[in-house]
């Protein structure tokens, strides 16, 4: 069963390379039926549809081993539905299908990730998943560097997961362990830990491993960056969630200090960027860096209230975040510029995309009854509750912060004096409203019914 | 010694025997034929002479032979050094199939034939002087092929190999009479003894011998030689040299390896050598703008990760620097038929500016390119992945986690070199320079043929065990 979530859409994104160019429409239906479908199946199959078979046995064992209970269902379906909504929204010039067949290829990949119970296996699919967006940023990147940037940050980190997963192999003897109660530890566990450290912060990313990600978000088009900071990021922590947490954990505790002040720094540096920068994409991306760090300080924590809140606020923050960019999207479509100085007084006449931005901004600085402040409220009890009230404390002003920069953009795009250069644009169409409306309405199901996560997990 | 060559010696080398004699038939055949042999007769007898060579090889596998008083070893991994060689001779005559005037076709496959004879001489070598004769066959005849293209950089490739090759082959026999006058013996199982560490005269032999080693295998710092003669050879024979002579080596270094007691530090300088090659191979490679140079340098950082597969003397390591081989072989094979595909007689297609928007001209060959570069890169889910998982742990197991971080290290700068002609392809922004050779439909099939292998390999231990036993 799990099979078919990741290999159908890979199977229908290679599919759609050969229709013509330009195609949009037949592009868009199979796309969404992939997508929907992805979403559907772990829903109605009522099983964590494992699939196994055996793949190396020597010189460790490991298995083709994939399923989806647990974390890994919210991360499915997270995907599948930011998936859909992308490939709703796409609507490039002339080059759509070439988007929605990139899209589908990144969501089977990423299913992969999520989905993989064997260390080596998700290493495959970890490397696997970088490659789409590369040939994004090689099509659509304004700047020759970014796309070497994403790449080789990015497979430099799949590297030394690559190093950590064979000496962790080797060691234990087994890389098919992803949910069950397998311990490691040993001299060369802080080693091994450092390996799979550097992989999932790169793609976090954690402050200092974040250059590649600004001008990656800026750079990519809007339904592949929703896909990218929604889903893609999350890789990262949940690497943290289901490999370095549960087998590594000696060597963790070794390593907290370290982690705890870089989520700190990461958390306080993207918030103050995000207050400076005036490019509507890029406001949103430090502020991933800054959500980011919220939640790499929840795992590294160790408290199992605050890893919790940290699978709530994954599943709100990529929401949110897929909410964003998508709606800057439809800006920068219309507008032609995604410089808040240049914008203003849009809510007067497009009054649906105002309100649809409104609560996605809302949810994305912490408005109680939006999906985002109940992860938020749960990770830093969490915290508190490990002990670490510093950290919890200082954790307190980039949430601060956030109203402001997520205000300001509000502020200054859809609010304030119309910019009189600009001309009069349509409303969100059907579509592309069709295209956010389930993202919002998730973020108000979670944000009143958070419990919903929190019992899965605890399961 | 009654009988001095008995019956199972000829069934040992009768898998040579049928590939060097096929040449006499391709030549014979060129001869009578009114004017000259049409190119795809020539090359089908080629190709039919390989394919029964290999499948006689196959049914010896896992019989041994001792043949020749120890000289010609087979049975276990050299039936899968010959195998692979045979592959990669097969898939440069198909490329031949496009480049080569078609009166020297028939001269041209037999020196293949000749060549890949000798390399599979090497495979199954077990005493000095088996593997020099295999080496000087192999060598002999790719001097030629080197110099066949009509263009002055051919014939300044063929000399410049012809002259460092000799001298590298001066210092391999050179070290290999020391090796004798030391220990009095040549066959390879007696010199891995470790009682001879104390004799100096031992230590001189083999350190000429492992730099002659290195030279044939194109390690840094002995590489110097490759990068020019790949430039200038024609496409099909750097496509076969790449392969063929890392193959025939290997098998020797292999072997050796095999031999020697489990955790003997005997080879470090070789490892250190291995080590040497993966960055340098790799930061030389950035700077490349001629796809042949650039696969040049490919082969020395790869030929590295082969020989660190070796490290700590395991026969797991010898299986990983098997898998490895016949991976490197289908990812380096199936990047070359492509730049066939792309080049005239003159082969301006190796430059890496020629496959400017190659993807808007010929996207299902973009795209094969583009699979084989993230092969050679390391990328799944190819065979090169697999590879480089099983080379780390084989590397963690021994001891050797400093070599795997070397590896990890030479790969991260590869990205950029192998990214980069996959960029030029994708580019919007560069414009389409140049159309594609019309007719090579054998050079169409040998790219499917390398891309299935590249993927199935990778799942390849999902297969029966009896299916594929890769190395033994």
């Amino acid at each position: 069963m799990v099979l078919v979530l990741i290999l159908l859409p890979m199977v229908a994104g290679c599919a759609l390379f050969a229709l013509p160019r330009t195609d949009r429409a037949i592009s868009c239906i199979t796309g969404c039926a992939v997508a929907a479908l992805t979403f559907a199946l772990p829903l109605v199959a009522g099983n964590d549809g494992t699939f196994a078979v055996r793949w190396l046995s020597r010189p460790f064992t490991a298995s083709l081993h994939f399923a989806w209970s647990g974390v890994s269902l919210w991360l499915v379906l997270l995907l599948a539905l930011c998936t859909f909504c992308a490939i709703l929204a796409t609507n490039m010039a002339a080059q759509s299908r070439t988007m929605i067949a990139l899209l589908l290829l990144l969501e089977g990949t990423m299913m992969g990730v999520f989905t993989a119970r064997d260390v080596l296996a998700f290493a495959l699919f970890w490397d696997l998943m970088l490659i789409p967006p590369f040939f994004a940023l090689v099509e659509w990147g304004a700047h020759r560097d970014t796309a070497w940037r994403f790449i080789i940050y990015n497979f430099s980190g799949g590297l030394t997961l690559l190093l950590a997963t064979a000496a962790f192999g080797i060691l234990s003897g087994s890389t098919d362990v992803i949910g069950s109660t397998h311990q490691f530890a040993g001299a060369w566990a802080p080693w091994i830990f450092a390996g799979f450290a550097f992989a999932f912060a790169v793609k976090t990313p954690l402050w200092p491993l974040h250059t590649w990600m600004p001008v990656t978000y800026a750079e990519t088009p809007p339904p592949m960056v929703a896909v990218i900071s929604a889903v893609q990021s999350k890789a990262g922590v949940y690497g943290f969630i289901v490999i370095a947490l549960p087998f590594l954990r000696s060597a963790m505790v070794e390593w907290r200090w370290l982690i705890v002040a870089l989520a700190l720094v990461s958390l306080l540096y993207g918030a103050f960027i995000a207050l400076t920068q005036t490019d509507g994409k890029r406001i949103v991306a430090y502020s991933s860096l800054s959500h980011l760090g919220l939640i790499v300080l929840a795992i590294a924590s160790l408290n199992p209230i605050a890893v919790q809140g940290a699978i709530v606020y994954i599943v709100a923050h990529g929401l949110f975040s897929a909410a964003l960019f998508l709606i800057l999207g439809y800006i920068e479509e219309r507008e032609e510029t995604r410089s808040i100085l240049d914008l203003g007084g849009l809510g007067k006449n497009n009054p649906k995309l105002a309100g649809a931005f409104t609560i996605a901004a809302l949810a994305a600085l912490g408005l109680p009854g939006l999906a985002g402040f109940a992860g938020e409220i749960v990770i830093l009890t969490g915290v508190f509750r490990a002990g670490y009230f510093w950290p919890a404390l200082i954790a307190l002003v980039p949430i601060v912060i956030a109203s402001a920069y997520m205000l300001r953009l509000l502020q200054d795009a859809i609010n304030g004096p119309e910019v009189a250069v600009l001309p009069k644009r349509r409303d969100l169409t059907l579509i592309e409203g069709l295209a956010i409306a389930p993202l919002l309405a998730a973020l108000l199901v979670l944000g009143i019914y958070p419990h919903a996560i929190l019992t899965t997990v605890l399961r | 010694m009654p009988n001095f060559i008995t019956q199972n010696d000829w069934l040992a080398v009768l898998p040579l025997l049928i590939v060097g004699g096929g040449a006499l038939v391709v030549l014979l055949v060129d001869l009578v034929w009114p004017k000259h042999a049409p190119r795809y007769v020539s090359i089908a007898i080629g190709l039919a002479v390989l394919i029964a060579a290999g499948a006689f090889a196959a049914t010896t596998y896992g019989r041994n032979y001792n043949a020749f008083n120890g000289g010609f070893v087979l049975g276990g991994f050299a039936v899968v050094f010959q195998e692979i060689i045979i592959v990669s001779a097969i898939v440069s005559l198909a490329l031949f199939g496009a480049f080569g005037r078609a009166d020297r076709i028939a001269g041209i496959t037999a020196l293949l034939l000749w060549s890949t004879s000798g390399a599979m001489l090497m495979a199954g070598a077990a005493n000095l002087m088996t593997i020099f004769l295999g080496l000087e066959l192999l060598s002999l005849a790719l001097y030629c092929l080197c110099g066949l293209a009509d263009r002055p950089t051919s014939q300044e490739s063929a000399l410049k190999y012809l002259i460092l090759s000799s001298t590298a082959s001066g210092f391999l026999l050179f070290g290999m009479a020391l090796l004798f006058g030391a220990t009095g013996t040549v066959t390879l199982a007696s010199l891995a003894s470790p009682g001879l560490i104390s004799n100096p005269l031992y230590w001189l032999g083999g350190g000429f011998f492992l730099a002659g080693m290195a030279f044939k295998l194109s390690l840094m710092p002995f590489h110097i030689w490759s990068p020019d003669v790949y430039e200038g050879a024609p496409l099909p024979v750097t496509a076969f040299m790449s392969v063929a002579t890392k193959a025939g080596t290997l098998a020797v270094f292999a072997r050796f390896a095999y031999v020697l007691p489990a955790g003997n530090k005997m080879l470090l300088p070789f490892f250190v050598i291995a080590g040497i090659s993966m960055i340098g191979g790799n930061l030389a490679m950035l700077a490349q703008t001629d796809l042949k140079r650039l696969l040049a340098y490919s082969g020395i950082a790869q030929a590295g990760y082969m020989v660190a597969a070796l490290a700590g003397a395991s026969a797991l390591g010898v299986r990983y620097a098997i898998y490895y081989l016949a991976a490197y072989m289908f990812m380096n094979l199936g990047a070359f038929a492509v730049i066939a595909l792309l080049s005239s007689e003159r082969e301006e297609g190796a430059q890496v500016a020629a496959f400017r928007g190659l993807a808007q001209r010929r996207p299902v060959l973009a795209a094969a390119m583009s699979f084989f570069l993230l092969a050679l890169a390391g990328f799944p889910p190819t065979a090169g992945f697999l590879g480089k998982i099983l080379i780390l742990s084989a590397n963690v197991n021994a001891g050797y986690a400093w070599l795997a971080a070397l590896l990890i290290a030479g790969t991260a700068i590869s990205l950029y070199a192998y990214f980069k002609v996959i960029r030029v392809m994708y580019d919007p922004h560069d414009q389409p320079v140049q159309t594609v050779r019309a007719r090579a439909p054998l050079a169409y099939a040998a790219v499917a043929f390398c891309a299935l292998f590249v993927l199935a390999m990778t799942f390849y231990p999902l297969t029966p065990s009896n299916v594929l036993p890769l190395a033994r």
